[in-house]
């Protein structure tokens, strides 16, 4: 699976993210108090509106205090009401109608269909229910506010804090519903897209050594028939009742036979292992160059993505990954080794086999390190080694230091030469823990073999399958992700509810849902990071028709539009740092590739939604608590 | 307001309403099964026929995903073609193939994306694989996307076209052509290469001729029947070549593949038939004009007829008339040209060159010299002469695009006894050494290297011992036999048979 953001270490990130969180908090109530202090100014003279201000700061806590469950659970209703009264129930139709045509534009020939059934119900999933949270947020309080529903509102003892924590929890309460009820739909959806079986029959199957007559005696392989493009390889044991097909597009069957009445007739289960929550371990990865020494990122080989970078083949280079926390409770039979590849090849080579690799086993301590596994590459898909706990097999062994240079150009090489012990390596077999493991860390080395050609890694391409988690679960965890996306637009949407009108709240609200999807984006341009400049800069290009990399030329306009820029870019790293990165709460990747949602993912993302609820729900206080309608 | 204001005002939208109704039903109402031929829009593009039936197959997914875009088809297929540039970038393949999918279902008439996104298929996506199983599924995914957009634009000689390429060139030019000819071939069909293909399944096509060349010439023999139904407008000169080009690489593939004998001649005999064919096809050129490229023959025969009726009208009179010339040069043009052409400076270059094109000698120039009751005559044959030497030179010029005189020799020196031997002998030594057999190896390319001189002797090629293609193939051939020979520790012979071929094309090539 591709991580292209790691996440970062709950407890580790948490002391960080508070403090950047609380002075962004800090900084923001202050400009919202200069622009109130600022505005009153203006409305009324300074002297009243500094009473005002101090009134209205004062009244916070009360407002907060006391705020009562009771009334927040009748305005809690209220917004329900109001969402069933609006037709919410015809986002769930449209759901329904988009499953009953999804078959049109889902391929399940595709060599990856559970990647494609699963993303594409979790998309669907997410995008409705974002615009039926947008359209009832944003329009509900405006609409009251015009229609003066309101004042049979705030005309009864009920605090701003209630009205806009009771739209917020309603409308998230509705969508939690709706989502409650679209998950089994879209889970049922996907099992009943994925399934499909295959038929075998005895003529299928003919003897392994094709020099032997057939007879029940002997193993027999064949193919199963073609279904949805794709047939299994079948090995039948003489003795063997059932079995395992062999693995085609992630997935296999298991097969019975019934050899009673003298025929044998073999009958296929579903698909098996379509659907995993695969628990990984991952390392810490460094690479070695061609001499052996140390570096931090591998070779790269003009691929315009840069996630991977490459180790040369036939030569020292190596990617290493670093795994801590590897004991035998956790790993009593051996390390289960899973790994996506990068392949570069610069000249043919043999064409009709892959590349071949080898993975290795080291201790980072004494350097002992064993070749366990000699393998031809595959890209674009998982490859599983088992490394087991007994190491007998094995084509390599030798003690390899590792060598760093330090920043004052001398060498740090670990074990250091006059503590290194060749004959550690000169064994027969090998204990992964007695031997290769030290304190809980070992390293996994892999190399490519073949002179001319590389690996690239990325790291998260190698991992170690601690467990696996149950499916169901990881499929809830996807909708919590989606869940957490709905909150965030039904809070920016109430807060925006609260301040403006409602056709200018639904485009802010779009503004901020679309900008926070593409919150990586501003970021970049914000910093100036992208091809082509900033806006205007954008803009001329597009008028002139110029290409992306050309420099403008020189002269009073370009510098005008530079000038611009630079203001223009202040103002939009400014606006990415208060916006939701609401693709972050996607977890849809996970799930459709097979990964489980780790506690601490949703720990960093539930708290990272937390710290933007907040504010948000404030600001939306402050400003009902501002308008005369709500006084 | 009231009541009766907000009434008139109902009944004034109404009426609105029906008079826009009333205008826009003759424009715009459709056609239907039972006659009726629709409003002015609907004849319209009945007669240009560009209903969607008329078009290729109806896509009822497509319309109703282009309806539910609201009238932003435009920014869908923007933003999916965004999405699919992403995805490739990242090699998420799997997302890569969904989107295309989506892309094709807004936009099924837009030939460019039906092109553009098999080429990415066929040879960017193809290429980024490891495995040449997985090359090989991906160019076959981009031929099935073609075939796709085939059944929506039936009419579109361009994408016949494109499957014939694909088919033909990717798979039987690759690095691994070799490999992928025979998945192309697996009776299984492992890879679904003819499955639901509504042209050519695989009942309607026996082993043999599940050849990648041949089945690619079947794909441009529809192109071109599409072209010349729908009257099309393609580059003729090379459109049209593709199909017997086809058949001239299936006969070399079937040789590289160790099929020799009678397979092999009656192949490259029909090679030579179907390129006569070619060559005899009316082509439209340039603006509109009308050639044959085998006419170039008649034109060269004219213009030597021609020139030597005009020479014997005035013997010595050309070379007269160039001496002539050559004396009103300046002294510095007569020194430039005197000057050997490497021993030239560059403004001796440039005086040499304006020289040249000073002497040259016009047929008009030739006949206005001719005196008496000959004269008349005289200026119509120069006249004659000129028109087809510039008919003659523009024919050259377009044979020279598709080197069409090189492969017609080459069809027809293949088809001999002596070429036919030449190859298999040489594919036999090949096969030895790769086992091994140095003896046999060496044996039989010492045989094969016979029959090669054979070939360059016959006196119905003159120019193949200067052909460059096959002075090429045979220095490449001579290496692999001094190989052998290096093996063996023997000395290349001092007498060698093939002696021309490397003073003429250079050193043998290593294998």
């Amino acid at each position: 699976m591709v991580v292209e953001k790691p996440v970062p270490e709950f407890w580790a990130w948490l002391p960080w993210a508070l403090l950047n969180w609380g002075l962004t908090v800090v900084i923001l109530a202050m400009v919202a108090v200069g622009l109130g202090f600022l505005g009153a100014t203006l409305r009324y003279g300074p002297r009243v509106a500094w009473q005002k201000v101090l009134r209205l700061l004062r009244a916070i806590p009360e407002d907060l205090l006391y705020t009562s469950p009771r009334r927040l659970w009748a305005l809690t209703r209220l917004a329900v009401k109001e969402a069933v009264r609006r037709r919410v129930v015809v986002g769930f139709a449209v759901f329904i109608v988009v499953l009953l045509f999804a078959g049109w534009f889902l391929d399940p020939t595709s060599e990856h269909p559970a990647q494609l059934y699963l993303s594409f119900v979790l998309d669907a999933t997410g995008y409705l229910v974002l615009l039926m949270a947008l359209f009832l947020s944003a329009l509900s309080l405006p609409s009251d506010i015009r229609y003066r529903t309101i004042h049979t509102v705030v005309t009864k003892p009920v605090r701003p804090t209630e009205i806009v924590l009771g739209r917020i929890f309603g409308f998230t309460l509705v969508g939690t519903v709706l989502l409650l009820v679209m998950a089994p739909i879209s889970y049922a959806f996907v099992l009943r897209g994925l399934a499909h079986t295959h038929t075998l029959s005895a003529e299928d199957l003919s003897p392994v050594d094709a020099e032997q007559t057939a007879s029940d005696a002997q193993a027999k392989v064949g193919y199963t028939d073609r279904v949805r493009g794709h047939r299994h390889r079948v090995q039948v044991e003489p003795v063997a009742r059932r079995g395992p097909t062999e693995v085609v597009r992630d997935h296999w069957h298991e097969w019975t036979v019934d050899r009673s009445g003298g025929e044998t007739r073999y009958r296929l289960s579903g698909p098996r292992g379509m659907l995993q929550a695969r628990v990984p371990v991952y390392g810490k990865l460094r690479f070695r160059d061609t001499k052996g020494f140390d570096i931090d990122k591998g070779i790269d080989v003009g691929d315009e993505w840069t996630y991977r970078t490459y180790i040369q083949g036939a030569t020292e280079a190596a990617s290493v990954w670093t795994f801590q926390g590897v004991t035998e409770d956790r790993f009593p039979e051996g390390l289960p080794v899973e790994m996506t590849l990068g392949v570069f090849r610069t000249h043919k080579g043999k064409i009709e086999r892959e590349v071949l690799g080898a993975l290795s086993v080291r201790n980072p301590r004494t350097g002992l390190t064993v070749e366990v596994e000699i393998f031809e590459s595959k890209e674009f898909s998982v490859k599983q080694i088992w490394i087991p706990r007994k190491i007998t097999e094995f084509s390599g062994a030798e003690v390899i230091p590792r060598r760093q240079r330090l920043i004052d150009g001398s060498v740090d090489i670990t074990p250091p030469p006059e503590r290194m012990n060749p004959e550690l390596a000169n064994r027969d077999e090998f204990d992964l823990f007695e031997d290769l493991v030290d304190d809980g860390t070992v390293e996994i080395w892999l190399q490519c073999l073949e002179g001319g050609q590389y690996f690239g890694a990325a790291q998260a391409d190698l991992y170690l399958r601690a467990a696996d988690a149950p499916f169901v679960l990881n499929f809830l965890k996807g909708y919590v992700g989606i869940w957490l996306q709905m909150v965030l637009v039904i809070a920016f949407g109430v807060m925006f509810s609260t301040l403006v009108s409602a056709p200018v709240a639904l485009v802010a609200q779009g503004g901020v849902m679309l900008l926070g999807f593409f919150k990586d984006f501003m970021v970049q341009l914000g910093r100036g990071e992208l091809i082509g400049g900033g806006p205007s800069e954008a803009l001329v290009r597009l008028v002139k028709q110029e290409n992306l990399v050309i420099q403008l030329n020189p002269g009073l306009g370009t510098k005008l539009v530079k000038m611009f820029d630079t203001v223009a870019e202040l103002f939009i790293r400014a606006m990415a740092a208060l916006l939701p990165p609401l693709s972050d709460f996607s977890f849809v990747a996970y799930v459709a590739d097979g990964y489980n949602i780790s506690a601490n993912l949703l720990a960093v993302r539930t708290l990272t939604a937390l710290a933007f609820l907040i504010p948000v729900a404030l600001f939306g206080y402050l400003f009902l608590k501002t308008r005369e309608v709500a006084q | 307001m009231s009541p009766r204001a907000s009434f008139y005002r109902k009944i004034i939208y109404l009426a609105a309403v029906s008079l826009l109704l009333a205008v826009l039903y003759p424009v715009s109402h459709p056609s239907t099964s039972g006659g009726d031929p629709g409003g002015v829009l609907a004849q319209v593009r009945h007669d240009h026929q560009l209903t969607e039936a008329q078009l290729g197959d109806i896509d009822p997914t497509g319309e109703t995903i282009k309806l539910a875009t609201f009238g932003l088809r435009g920014v869908a297929a923007n933003i999916l073609w965004t999405k699919a540039f992403n995805y490739k970038k990242k090699k998420d393949w799997t997302k890569l193939s969904a989107t295309l999918q989506q892309i094709i279902k807004l936009q099924p008439h837009f030939l460019v994306v039906w092109r553009f996104q098999a080429h990415n298929l066929s040879y960017n996506v193809s290429a980024e694989f490891d495995d040449y199983r997985q090359r090989f599924l991906w160019v076959i995914k981009g031929i099935e996307f073609l075939k796709q957009g085939v059944r929506y634009n039936e009419r579109e000689p361009r994408l016949y076209s494109d499957i014939g390429w694909f088919t033909s060139q990717k798979i039987g030019r690759a690095d691994e052509h070799k490999q992928f000819r025979v998945l192309f071939r697996d009776p299984e069909d492992f890879y679904g290469v003819f499955a639901q293909d509504p042209v050519y399944p695989p009942s309607a096509r026996p082993m043999e001729f599940r050849d990648n060349w041949l089945v690619g010439k079947d794909w441009y023999a529809r192109a071109e029947e599409v072209a010349e139904r729908e009257h099309v407008p393609v580059s003729e000169i090379l459109f049209y070549s593709h199909r017997p080009k086809c058949q001239m690489n299936y006969a070399e593939a079937l040789e590289e593949d160790g099929v020799f004998k009678e397979k092999a001649r009656q192949a490259w005999s029909r090679a030579e038939r179907e390129w006569n064919e070619y060559g005899n096809r009316e082509l439209t050129v340039g603006r509109g004009q009308v050639i044959r490229l085998n006419d170039f023959e008649q034109y060269a025969a004219d213009v030597a007829k021609y020139r030597e009726q005009l020479e014997a009208m005035a013997p010595g009179l050309r070379k007269k008339l160039q001496e002539e010339k050559r004396a009103r040069l300046s002294k510095a043009e007569r020194e430039a040209l005197d000057t050997p052409p490497e021993k030239r400076t560059q403004a001796q270059w440039q005086l040499a060159g304006e020289a040249e094109a000073k002497l040259v000698v016009d047929h008009r120039e030739v006949a206005q010299r001719v005196t008496g009751s000959k004269r008349r005559q005289a200026l119509e044959l120069a006249q004659k002469l000129r028109t087809a030497e510039r008919l003659g030179a523009r024919i050259e010029g377009y044979r020279s695009i598709v080197a069409f005189p090189w492969w017609r020799m080459h069809a027809q020196v293949e088809q001999t006894p002596e070429a036919l031997a030449a190859r298999e002998l040489i594919y036999e030594a090949d096969e030895a050494y790769r086992l091994g057999d140095l003896v046999t190896a060496k044996a039989k390319y010492d045989a094969g290297l016979e029959k090669w001189r054979e070939v360059l002797d016959n006196p119905r090629f003159p120019t193949l011992v200067g052909d460059g293609q096959y002075g090429r193939e045979l220095r490449e051939l001579i290496g692999k036999y001094q190989r052998v020979l290096d093996k063996r520790d023997e000395p290349f012979p001092e007498d060698f048979i093939l002696q021309d071929i490397i003073d003429r094309h250079g050193e043998p090539i290593e294998p």
